[in-house]
């Protein structure tokens, strides 16, 4: 029994040995070539990871912003520099794109007027009791290559589209410091014609602009800016226009192919910086051209303008005070004489907190000569001072029933208003204002006003006037 | 008389504008929109560069006027360097329209140097899709990195290297102040540093998002705004929510930039109990603050002085 289990047990052994040997004679070439793969595997990784390494390397300084620097401070490295910033996914490519910049600006107004059938109106003063569109302004603006930029704003009102302005601009350096504008653009005649209405500071126009160069003094035309060499910022303009514009105070002319014919306009400038906080702005301006009430009459416009703005940036950065003053002379050639009217309007708008202003104004436009308005002219079809149905020829209340509306010449007389307004501006984005006018026609009595104005802007962050 | 008057005038305009070229062909002449940039520049440029800063250090850079003159300025600018990011976007494009000068008025001009393209980290870029409802935020990161002494370094090598560009005869000299700017940087972080160890991983309350990069560097964690949400001011229920949040953590301490309004900052750090600062956000925002290194030194000790014994 006991030699059967001890055979029985060398014999399992001998077994297993000789599976033993079998085994490991058949494995061992795979286990090398094993082992030489992963070797190889290895090899191949660590090159990959150089490469990978040699390409990121590559990669940053590409984009420019390898910078390696080690502080030793304290025993520890600190970097100056910690990973490159490569930009976010999706997101940064869509910083990249060569559309325009698109903005858009709407302007509302709840109304009350006093009056039925309100007077004195610009193009996108409220028209009515009720709620009112002013103006939707759509704002394109890009570079348009090296030497140029383009601006193009166009205004939608509920029944009509108009080019506010659309111009291009010289980038580069030209003699003389000039810059060159052309196309469409609201004129340098004074201030307030060149701000769109929703950096404007009340609801209405001031009544001598609109009298004078109505909503948008912007005829098409070519402009050269120079900027003077003197110590103090001082700019020169000059405009040579076409007066095909809705404006009360130019118009074409029969002999439009005659140079002298087309609108004339030039501005200067001056910026007087007293100090951190106190800076003025004093310009003049000058325009001339045809006024379309018969061959060869002119229109002469001359302005004056004063900016002052006060903002203690040292005491107290978000309050400014701001005085804006404008004063025009109008000397106009008509078959009936020539006219001779001024206008001018002053305003103080205090900003007394971060998002709060408040503002008044006072405005007033009066005639040397007032043309009297009699049948006999009433009833003359021809001569229209401009070709522009414009307020100046509706503002008369006998007229506002009749079909001539359009043939009154110049001012009936002498009128003014005060505004005066609160605004709160929740962001830069929007804006409340209430208002009240007070209008007052030594023609035909006086008017009141209340305004409750909403203003939203979207799209691309626009300049803040200044 | 009146030709003598007529001479005089025009003699004196012409030597006038003689003397404005003579003095622009003389140095570089570098307009920066911040004055940690022009305070930064004059470390590397010294006597051979005359710089000139837009905004003033005791001013909120978002909110500066396009004033007029600062046209004349850019227009005499042979480099223009500003801080990007979208800091500038309400005022300084359109003084670059106005400056009739085609070195600086386009983006791979050498006279134009986007600053924020010298850093290697931009905090705060959104991550989602943005839009205003959020604030008024950057969407392309916090613009504020000046406030990291170490991104100051960066961007003097940048400046020193865009100098070299357009000067090239005082390559070396602006190298090597650049040099001697690190060094005395090293010295200074590493002092800061130091310093600013005792008050690593304090809780704290800033007004605006004006503080990120410094908190990244000094260890601080900000773990609220008094603003509601950026540029727009704090109304009364989110300064109750803020109490209430800020009750159950550890705040030491209540910041804001100088320029900002203090009042209620100064009502939220006095019902949590914890000292309000008032710090400078950038060079020339004290009157003592005249060097890039100054502001840290000046922002450390405020910082380290009032939070000695909390936490």
């Amino acid at each position: 029994m006991n030699i059967l289990r001890r055979s029985c047990t060398a014999v399992f052994c001998i077994v297993l040995l000789l599976s033993n040997t079998v085994i490991s004679s058949a494995t061992d070439p795979e286990v090398e070539q094993l082992k030489r793969q992963m070797e190889q595997m290895q090899s191949q990784m660590k090159d990959m990871q150089k490469k990978i390494d040699d390409l990121v390397e590559r990669n940053r300084k590409l984009e420019g912003k390898v910078v390696k620097e080690e502080i030793p401070v304290n025993e520890k490295p600190v970097t100056v520099s910690t990973p490159p910033f490569t930009g976010k996914s999706f997101l940064s490519k869509s910083f990249q794109s060569l559309n325009p910049d698109i903005s858009a600006i709407g302007l509302f107004s709840a109304a009350y007027y006093s009056k039925d059938d309100p007077l004195l109106l610009a193009e996108a003063d409220p028209q009515h009791t009720g709620v009112n569109l002013q103006e939707v302004e759509l704002g394109f603006q890009s570079i348009v290559d090296p030497y140029f930029r383009f601006d193009t704003f166009i205004s939608f009102s509920k029944d009509s589209v108009e080019m506010e302005e659309a111009y291009g601009t010289t980038l580069i350096s030209l003699p003389l410091n000039s810059q060159l504008r052309v196309g469409i653009m609201k004129s340098k005649f004074g201030r307030i014609n060149t701000m769109h209405r929703h950096t404007q500071n009340f609801v209405t126009l001031p009544v001598v602009v609109t009298r004078f160069l109505g909503e948008d003094f912007n005829p098409p035309g070519i402009e050269e800016n120079f900027l003077l060499p003197l110590p103090w910022y001082s700019e020169f303009t000059m405009a040579v226009n076409y007066p095909d514009v809705e404006t009360p105070s130019f118009a074409e002319d029969q002999d439009s192919n005659n140079i002298a014919r087309l609108l004339y306009n030039f501005h200067l400038s001056n910026f007087l910086e007293l100090s951190d906080s106190l800076g003025v702005n004093l310009g003049a301006s000058f325009a001339t051209g045809s006024n379309g009430t018969g061959r060869g009459n002119r229109t002469n416009l001359y302005g004056l303008d004063l900016y002052v703005k006060y903002r203690p940036i040292r005491t107290s950065p978000y309050q400014e005070l701001m005085l804006q003053s404008e004063f025009m002379y109008r000397n106009a050639e008509t078959p009936e004489g020539a006219l001779d009217d001024y206008g001018f309007y002053t305003q103080l708008v205090y900003r007394f907190a971060k998002r709060w202003k408040a503002g008044l104004r006072y405005g007033l436009d009066d005639t040397d000569d007032p043309l009297s308005f009699d049948t006999e002219l009433n009833n003359k079809t021809s001569v229209p001072l401009a070709q522009y149905n414009s307020p100046v020829t509706t503002a008369l209340p006998d007229q506002s029933s009749g079909e001539n509306a359009g043939d009154v010449l110049g001012l009936f007389g002498m009128e003014y208003r005060i505004s005066t307004m609160l605004a709160f501006t929740p962001t830069e984005f929007s804006l409340l204002r209430l208002e009240y006018d007070y209008l007052n026609q030594d023609f035909c009595g006086d008017q009141h006003a209340v305004f409750l104005q909403f203003q939203y802007a979207i799209g691309a962050h626009g300049a803040h006037p200044f | 008389m009146k030709n003598n008057l007529i001479r005089i005038f025009t003699i004196t305009i012409f030597t006038s504008m003689f003397a404005f070229l003579a003095a622009a062909s003389a140095k570089v002449n570098v307009v920066t929109s911040t004055p940690d940039l022009a305070a930064i520049t004059k470390e590397i440029g010294k006597d051979k560069v005359d710089v000139t800063s837009l905004a003033k250090g005791y001013q909120d850079p978002h909110f500066v006027d396009a004033k007029p003159s600062y046209v004349l300025k850019l227009n005499r600018a042979d480099l223009l360097v500003k801080q990007g990011l979208d800091l500038e976007i309400g005022w300084l494009p359109v003084l670059i329209i106005g400056s009739r000068n085609s070195k600086i008025s386009s983006k791979d001009a050498s006279g134009y140097l986007d600053a924020s393209t010298l850093l290697t980290n931009v905090l705060e870029v959104p991550e989602v899709p943005i839009d205003r409802s959020m604030g008024d935020i950057h969407p392309l990161g916090n613009p504020h990195y000046l406030l990291d002494p170490r991104n100051g370094v960066a961007v003097g090598k940048g400046i020193a290297e865009r100098l070299s560009e357009i000067d090239p005869g005082n390559s070396s000299f602006y190298i090597a102040n650049y040099e001697d700017f690190k060094k005395l940087m090293i010295n200074k972080i590493a002092g800061w540093e130091q310093k600013l160890s005792g008050v690593k991983g304090f809780d704290i309350i800033t007004y605006h998002k004006l503080w990120s990069y410094f908190d990244n560097w000094a260890g601080l964690k900000e773990v609220d705004t008094i603003e509601l949400k950026p540029g727009i001011p704090p109304s009364p229920s989110h300064v109750a929510k803020l109490l209430t949040n800020a009750g159950s953590l550890d705040i030491c301490m209540v910041i804001a930039a100088n320029y900002y309004p203090d009042k209620t900052a100064r009502v939220v750090a006095e019902k949590l109990g914890v000292p309000f600062v008032s710090l400078p956000a950038s060079v020339g925002g004290t009157e003592d603050i005249k060097s890039y290194s100054d502001l840290f030194d000046t922002i450390v000790d405020r910082i380290t002085s009032v939070s000695v014994g909390k936490k």
